[in-house]
C-alpha cells in the first residue's frame, strides 16, 4: 500500500515465534488477516495452533482457542502440557479455550459468527484459532453460505484487529473457494524419503508477502514445532555476490600448500576425493588442527563420532584434541540413520555463524547424499553452502568417496565419481591407492585450485605418527608408476 | 433420584455426563454456557450443578457468583469442572463450591464427587 508521500509502507505482520516459520513468512502472519492451516490428522495443526497462541500471549497478546468437533480441551491441554511452550499460568486470563460446536449445531454459521464476535470483544483477543473448520463447512447449507461466513470473518478480523487462524483437514479440492478469500494458506504434510517419513510445511499463500516457496522440513519435539526453511532458498540467493579473495589458508601440510599454489584460497571449497581408508578424514583433521580461538573451525561428521575422531587424531600425532578442548574446533556428529537435510544444514550453519568459523570440514558428502535422497537437490544445497562460505570467508573441505581403484595409466580419473559434485568445488584434490606387487602405496594430486598455479604431479604420501607426510617431489610416485607399467599390471582394480 | 444441571460448552462432556447420570437414575438438564444455565436454574432449582470454568457468553466464575447471589439457588451444591490445575481454579472463584473435578476425569471419580455432594446437601 502506498502512503500519501508515495512511500511503500511495510506490511503489519505478527511473528509466529516459531523458529524458521517467520523466515518463510518473511516476518510473520498478516496482522488482522485470516490464515488457513490445513493438513491430514496428525500433521501437527493443533500443536501449531496452540504454539501460535502461547507464543502470542507470552508476548502480551490475548488469544482464544475455539474448538468445533476437535480434541477435548482437557486432552488437548494434557498433550500441550508436555511441550515447553505450554504455560498453564496464561490460561484463562490471556488464553481462553471454548467449544463452539453446540452453538454451531443449534444456531448454524450465523450463531458461530456471533459467538466469535462477542468472545473476541469480551476477551480483547488479538489472536483466534478456530480448530475444526471442516465442521463449519459441513454445517453450511450451501457453498455460498460458507463463503459468506469466511467473508464476514475477514471483515470481523479487520474491524477488531484480530488475527484469525482456521485449522482444517487436507482439502479434497486443490483450490477450495475459501482458499481464494483468505490471506494466507499453510499446509502441513508428510513425505516419504525412502522408508522414512518426514514432516514438511508448505506456504502456499500469504498476501503481500513473497514467501519462501517450496517444501520446508519441519519437526515436532518437546519444544513444539520447529521449521527448517529450504536451506538453498535462504542462503543461496544473496543480495550481493561474494567478493573474490586471493588470500590462501594453510592446509596444515606444507607440501600440499605448495602444490596447491600456496594453500586453499580463503572462502573456497575443496573436494577431497578418494577411496575408503586413503586418508581423507586424516587430511581434514590436519586442516582443522590449524584452528585457533581467533580462527575457529567446525566439523560435520557423518561417520566417526567425536571420541573416535579424537583417538584417530591422537594416533596421528595431531593437536586436534587441544583445538577441541580449547573450543577452537567444534564437532557435530550426525549419524546417517536419521535426520533431515535442512535441519542438519541449519544446525551446522548456526554453529558456523555463532563461532565465526574460518574453517569447516564436512566428512563427507556421501552422508549428506544419503540423507538428502534427492541428488539434484544435494548439488543445489552444496552450491548454496559454497555461497554462504564464500560470503563469510570460510574455507571448506568436503570429502567424497570414490571407488577402490588403482591409478590407470592414461586414465587417471577412472573410478572416481566426480560427476555431480565436482561442479560445486573450487578445488579438487585426489587421493588414491596404487598397488604394486604386495604393497599398497598412496598418492595425492591436485586437479584444480581456484585462481592458482598448481603442481598437478602425483606425490607419494604416508600416514604415520605425524599424520600425512607428502613427498616434496614426484620422483617416488613416478618410480612406482614406472614399475607398475613395467610389470604389466597397470589397471589393477582392488575390489572389483 | 436427583435433578442435576450439567453446564459445559464441550459437546462430549455434556453428552457423556448426561448418559452417566441418567443411567445412575438422575434427571439431567444441560446448558452450554452460564447464561443458559441461569435460565434453567430459574425455571427449576436443581439439586446439584456441575459447572465448567471456561465457556463462551458467561464463564464459570461469573455463573457461580450469580447462582450464589440468588437466594433461590444460593445453597445449591456446585461441583466445578476444569482442565486447569485445582489451585488455579480456586483462585478464579470467590464463592463456595463443593469440589473440583479436574478434566479429563474418570466416571467413577465423577460419580463419587456427585454422590458426596448430593449426600452432603440432603
Amino acid at each position: 500500500m502506498n502512503s500519501p508521500k508515495g512511500k511503500i509502507e511495510p506490511l503489519d505482520q505478527i511473528p509466529s515465534g516459531i523458529p524458521g516459520l517467520d523466515t518463510i513468512l518473511r516476518g510473520g502472519f498478516l496482522r488482522a488477516g485470516i490464515t488457513i492451516i490445513q493438513g491430514v490428522p496428525g500433521a501437527g495443526k493443533t500443536i501449531l495452533g496452540n504454539q501460535l497462541c502461547y507464543n502470542h500471549v507470552a508476548n502480551g497478546g490475548k488469544a482464544i482457542y475455539v474448538t468445533l468437533l476437535a480434541e477435548s480441551h482437557a486432552r488437548m491441554m494434557l498433550h500441550m502440557s508436555q511441550l515447553s511452550f505450554f504455560n498453564a499460568d496464561l490460561v484463562p486470563e490471556r488464553l481462553y479455550l471454548i467449544s463452539a460446536f453446540r452453538v454451531l449445531e443449534e444456531s448454524g454459521l450465523k450463531g458461530l459468527q456471533d459467538l466469535l464476535r462477542r468472545e473476541i470483544q469480551k476477551h480483547g483477543a488479538t489472536v483466534v484459532v478456530l480448530d475444526g473448520l471442516v465442521a463449519a463447512e459441513e454445517s453450511a447449507t450451501s457453498a455460498r453460505e460458507f463463503k459468506k461466513f469466511i467473508h464476514e470473518l475477514q471483515t470481523q478480523a479487520s474491524l477488531t484487529d484480530c488475527t484469525i487462524f482456521l485449522l482444517t483437514g487436507a482439502g479434497s479440492r486443490p483450490v477450495a473457494p475459501e482458499h481464494t478469500m483468505v490471506d494466507g494458506i499453510l499446509e502441513l504434510k508428510s513425505e516419504n524419503v525412502g522408508r522414512r517419513t518426514e514432516r514438511v510445511l508448505v506456504a502456499h499463500k500469504m498476501r503481500g508477502v513473497d514467501v519462501l516457496r517450496g517444501h520446508h522440513a519441519m519437526r515436532i519435539t518437546a519444544g513444539g514445532m520447529e521449521v527448517f526453511p529450504r536451506i538453498e532458498a535462504v542462503i543461496g540467493d544473496p543480495d550481493t555476490p561474494p567478493a573474490h579473495v586471493t588470500r590462501a589458508l594453510s592446509s596444515g601440510l606444507p607440501v600440499l600448500d605448495r602444490i596447491t599454489g600456496g594453500g586453499f584460497p580463503q572462502g573456497s571449497t575443496t573436494l577431497l576425493v578418494g577411496a575408503v581408508g586413503v586418508g581423507k578424514t586424516t587430511l581434514g583433521l590436519q586442516f582443522l588442527s590449524q584452528c585457533t580461538a581467533d580462527a575457529p573451525g567446525v566439523m560435520l561428521s557423518f561417520y566417526d563420532g567425536p571420541a573416535a575422531l579424537l583417538t584417530k587424531a591422537g594416533n596421528l600425532g595431531l593437536n586436534f584434541a587441544d583445538a577441541v578442548a580449547q573450543h577452537a574446533v567444534e564437532i557435530i556428529w550426525q549419524p546417517i540413520t536419521e535426520g533431515q537435510l535442512d535441519e542438519i544444514c541449519d544446525r551446522f550453519l548456526r554453529i558456523v555463524r555463532l563461532k565465526k568459523a574460518k574453517r569447516v570440514f564436512i566428512d563427507g558428502i556421501g552422508g549428506l547424499s544419503r540423507i538428502a535422497g534427492d541428488q539434484d537437490r544435494l548439488a543445489r544445497v552444496l552450491a548454496a553452502l559454497n555461497i554462504e562460505f564464500q560470503l563469510r570467508g570460510v574455507t571448506a573441505i568436503y570429502t567424497a568417496e570414490s571407488d577402490l581403484s588403482a591409478a590407470i595409466h592414461g586414465k587417471p580419473f577412472d573410478g572416481l565419481s566426480l560427476q555431480g559434485v565436482s561442479s560445486v568445488a573450487h578445488n579438487i584434490v585426489l587421493m588414491r591407492y596404487v598397488e604394486l606387487r604386495s604393497e599398497l602405496h598412496r598418492m595425492i594430486s591436485v586437479l584444480k585450485v581456484r585462481s592458482a598455479r598448481i603442481d598437478s604431479g602425483l606425490h607419494l604420501y604416508t600416514m604415520g605418527p605425524k599424520g600425512i607426510e607428502i613427498e616434496d617431489d614426484t620422483a617416488g610416485a613416478a618410480r612406482i608408476l614406472h614399475a607398475l607399467e613395467s610389470s604389466g599390471s597397470s589397471a589393477r582394480v582392488l575390489d572389483a | 433420584m436427583a435433578s442435576v444441571l450439567v453446564v459445559d460448552d464441550e459437546f462430549g462432556i455434556t453428552e457423556v455426563l448426561d448418559a452417566l447420570l441418567t443411567d445412575a437414575g438422575h434427571h439431567v438438564r444441560r446448558a452450554i454456557n452460564g447464561r443458559q444455565a441461569l435460565e434453567l436454574v430459574h425455571e427449576q432449582r436443581p439439586d446439584l450443578i456441575l459447572l465448567d470454568m471456561m465457556m463462551p457468553i458467561m464463564d464459570g466464575p461469573t455463573t457461580l457468583k450469580a447462582i450464589r447471589s440468588d437466594p433461590q439457588s444460593a445453597s445449591t451444591p456446585v461441583i466445578l469442572m476444569s482442565s486447569l490445575p485445582p489451585d488455579k481454579v480456586v483462585k478464579m472463584v470467590d464463592q463456595a463450591f463443593e469440589s473440583i473435578l479436574t478434566k479429563p476425569f474418570r466416571a467413577k471419580d465423577a460419580i463419587e464427587a456427585i454422590n458426596t455432594a448430593l449426600t452432603g446437601s440432603a
